[in-house]
């Protein structure tokens, strides 16, 4: 990702081109360059065959599934217009889902990016062992979800856990991590973020790592140093890899299921049911298989993390320096 | 160029992962004909004879560690038993809320199994879903003697008087007691609390703040309310508890349920009881470690609760607590668990006669022994109880004598035969709900106006699921 072993193989690249193009030209470019065209659909085959089965087919039948009802088995059954979707929408229930999806993904992505900044900003303090300190900063990356929620889980039982037994050596009350509705997101955004920071370090200290050595020394030769440097040097040119973060933490959030489902199970009192979580709560959970209202929630899924990814490259990017 | 690039494969990306979550509500369904019978009849003995190759009975189940192991023997000698003419693969397919959501999958597939496992409460759907075929055809058509399986724990699985399905794993809630706990707060662990009253005036003994220990626990689980309405001889659903005809509403925002969220909550604001949540592991692991002196488990915990205080406390269990003072003449218990149903729609007769077979097998006295003593769970045959593993394991957990004498101390009631009910998994879920937001608020008037609007929050499944069963 360096600058300097970009530059010789995107060097690579052209010289080869050019110098197809130019073997090409005397003889006859038009049926070649057809071929080739024909060669490249048949590549992308495989890749449309996939996309339309595990994609647009699932999308138009989420779509025919949200117009209808249910019958007991989850099949469409009555064609309902959008009634599902009026349902939906005046019910205070998806509201209150709405917003705990909202605070989610702040309590996430935000944390989650400045969080591993910080560590990668200490990291870059020239002191001994940032090797290791690196590595045991992208551990939890080595993790699965199902794995770090279970250990959580441990850590936060109001009774035994890890958390409430240092509180309790401090002197201070037991917390209900999980089981008080004030304190579940928050404590659900933690493992969350817990979790991402591995793999938000990963990408960073790359992305520091990247930064020219000549850039660098230069600005400390004109005098830069410590948060001037940090912000007029690093941060600007750690963009890209700050702005990727964000749109690809951001959907995950959206999309997080496992330490939900492990550490709360959307509650308690409903105080941690996201939208991905309500979906499998309609369409799955507990006998139900109201796939009607699941598959409406769906649409208004996928209007969000479309539109989060618009605004995303729409705004963010143009603050994005390359 | 390298921008647009990196930007195209983000996009790309995004795009990829948004449509992905529309499949989250998305079920395939494919086109499938049926493969043989479209009928839910019992076929007699000679369905097998004419066999050529062996029948292969898919068979689904929820089971998981020791009690898969237990599976897998079972199946196994019924498989040597009928080599060459049957064989049952036993299929794990999640937990019982995953099996059932992998069922209704496999009907509108025209792909179900030949026999599977469904919880207690998904009876009520297993006969609305007009897939299979009941098991009394068989006992009838057979002439079997089903006078040995276990009147309470088969009278769950009686609708009109006749036998549904075969019962196969049967577990009921006691109240588990820390024996230590109660002798260093001066307490006699043989003589336990009966009701909830009881547990309050013991708890406030037990409770010890400074040393973290609580005087009661349990997991918020509705199947625990259930259970304490029929000790009250009250029904749980209308309709005889959905045993007459559909159920079109739920009573657990009545006195009873009410009366459990208020005491609830107070117990655990004044500290006598800690609040681990809905999940049942959570509370299994503050018990087994030590600090909880007294904890509503079903007997399927048994072996487990005992193995883990090994070396650290002696565990008792005590008959599952009334509701109030000593419960109602016709109250009791009702017997949790699962049992076995047999596909007919879309299986041939032969597969449906293996499948009967097998079921006989699994609850023949030896086999319920083999069972028993395998996994906590009650033997569904009466006569398990005298083959001799069996009795040696009574001896060597005597604890589980309490479990029995509730078992049969119970006498099969509409109370105690629990509700009927299409939408049952999504009832207990909302009584749940009720019963957490009681407690978490800290304060015990709120406890009728939660449950009530939980018991309101029902209205429209009932109506949807009834609709649906009757069109």
């Amino acid at each position: 990702m360096t600058a300097q072993t970009r530059g010789p193989a995107e060097a690579a690249d052209r010289g080869t081109a050019t110098d197809a193009s130019r073997a090409d030209r005397p003889a006859r470019p038009t049926p070649r360059h057809g071929r080739d065209h024909a060669l490249a659909y048949l590549f992308l085959v495989p890749s449309t065959i996939v996309f339309a089965l595990f994609v647009v087919w699932p999308l138009g039948d989420s779509v025919y599934l949200s117009l209808h009802g249910s019958d007991l088995f989850g099949g469409a059954s009555v064609f309902v217009g959008l009634d599902n979707y009026r349902d939906m929408f005046t019910s205070a229930e998806f509201g209150k889902v709405l917003l705990n999806t909202l605070e989610f993904v702040l309590l996430t992505v935000i944390p989650g990016v400045l969080g591993a900044l910080v560590v990668v900003l200490l990291l870059e303090a020239q002191i001994r062992g940032t090797r290791v300190l690196r590595t045991a900063f992208a551990l939890p990356f080595a993790f699965s979800v199902a794995t770090a929620s279970v250990i959580f889980s441990v850590i936060y039982n109001y009774q035994i856990g890890l958390a409430n037994g240092i509180l309790g050596f401090l002197g201070i009350g037991k917390v209900g991590w999980t089981t008080d509705p004030h304190v579940a997101m928050f404590a659900l955004a933690l493992t969350t973020v817990w979790m991402n920071l591995g793999y938000n370090v990963l990408v960073l200290s790359a992305g520091v790592g990247s930064i020219p050595a000549e850039v660098m020394e230069a600005a400390r030769l004109d005098g830069a140093s410590g948060l001037k440097l940090v912000r007029r040097i690093i941060l600007p040119l750690l963009s890209p890899q700050l702005f990727f973060l964000v749109v690809v933490t951001t959907i995950q959030s959206l999309q997080s299921f496992g330490q939900i489902h492990i550490l709360t199970k959307g509650g308690p009192d409903g105080s941690t049911t996201t939208l991905v979580y309500s979906i499998y709560k309609k369409a799955f959970a507990f006998g139900s298989s109201d796939f009607g209202t699941a598959s409406a929630q769906a649409m208004v899924l996928l209007v969000i993390v479309l539109a989060c990814t618009g605004i995303q490259f729409g705004v963010l990017q143009r603050k994005v320096h390359y | 160029m390298r921008s647009g690039k990196f930007r195209r494969r983000l996009a790309a990306r995004a795009l990829v992962g948004a449509a992905a979550l529309a499949l989250t509500a998305t079920m395939a369904a494919c086109g499938g004909s049926d493969s043989g019978g479209n009928s839910t009849d019992a076929p007699g003995a000679d369905a097998l004879k004419n066999v050529k190759s062996p029948v292969t009975v898919e068979f689904w189940h929820s089971m998981k560690g020791a009690n898969v192991a237990a599976l897998k023997q079972i199946v196994n000698k019924f498989n040597a038993a009928h080599k060459g003419k049957i064989v049952v693969k036993p299929v794990f397919v999640g937990e019982y809320d995953d099996a059932i959501a992998k069922y209704k999958t496999a009907v509108q597939q025209k792909n179900t199994p030949e026999l599977i496992q469904v919880y207690d409460i998904g009876s009520r759907f297993m006969i609305d879903s007009k897939q299979t075929v009941p098991m009394y055809k068989f006992i009838d058509k057979d002439k079997w003697d089903s006078s040995a399986i276990e009147p309470n724990i088969a009278s769950y699985y009686q609708f009109d008087g006749k036998q549904w399905s075969m019962p196969f794993n049967s577990s009921m809630p006691l109240l588990y007691i820390n024996k230590d706990l109660f002798k260093k707060a001066g307490l006699d662990p043989n003589k336990p609390p009966e009701n909830l009253d009881e547990i309050e005036a013991y708890a406030k003994k037990l409770t010890n703040k400074k040393k973290n220990i609580v005087g009661f626990n349990a997991a918020i689980y509705g199947w625990y309310l259930e259970q304490l309405m029929a000790t009250n001889g009250d029904q749980y659903c209308n309709d005889s508890n959905g045993r007459k005809g559909l159920a079109t509403k739920v009573n657990f925002d009545g006195p009873d349920g009410v009366k459990l969220a208020q005491w609830w909550t107070s117990m655990v604001k004044k500290g006598y009881a800690s609040n681990t949540g809905r999940t049942t592991d959570a509370a299994q692991q503050a018990f087994k470690s030590g600090t909880v002196a007294m904890e509503l488990e079903s007997t399927g915990e048994l072996r487990d609760f005992i193995n883990s205080a090994k070396g650290k406390f002696s565990v008792a269990a005590a008959p599952f607590p009334r509701l109030t003072g000593s419960g109602a003449p016709d109250g009791g218990t009702i017997i949790g668990g699962a049992s076995l149903w047999i596909d007919g729609i879309g299986h041939t007769d032969a597969q449906k006669r293996a499948s009967w077979e097998f079921v006989k097998f699994a609850s023949s006295p030896a086999i319920q022994a083999l069972w028993h003593t395998g996994t906590g769970y009650f033997p569904v045959n009466s006569k398990a109880l005298d083959e001799p593993t069996d009795k040696a394991w009574v001896k060597q957990y005597p604890q589980f004598s309490v479990a029995v004498q509730q078992l049969h101390s119970t006498k099969p009631s509409t109370a105690t035969s629990g509700c009927a009910l299409g939408v049952m998994p999504q009832a207990r879920q909302a009584a749940e709900e009720g019963l957490e937001k009681t407690i978490t608020s800290g304060d015990p008037s709120t406890a009728a106006a939660n449950m009530k609007a939980s018991a309101d929050s029902l209205a429209k499944p009932i109506t949807d699921y009834n609709k649906a069963v009757k069109k």
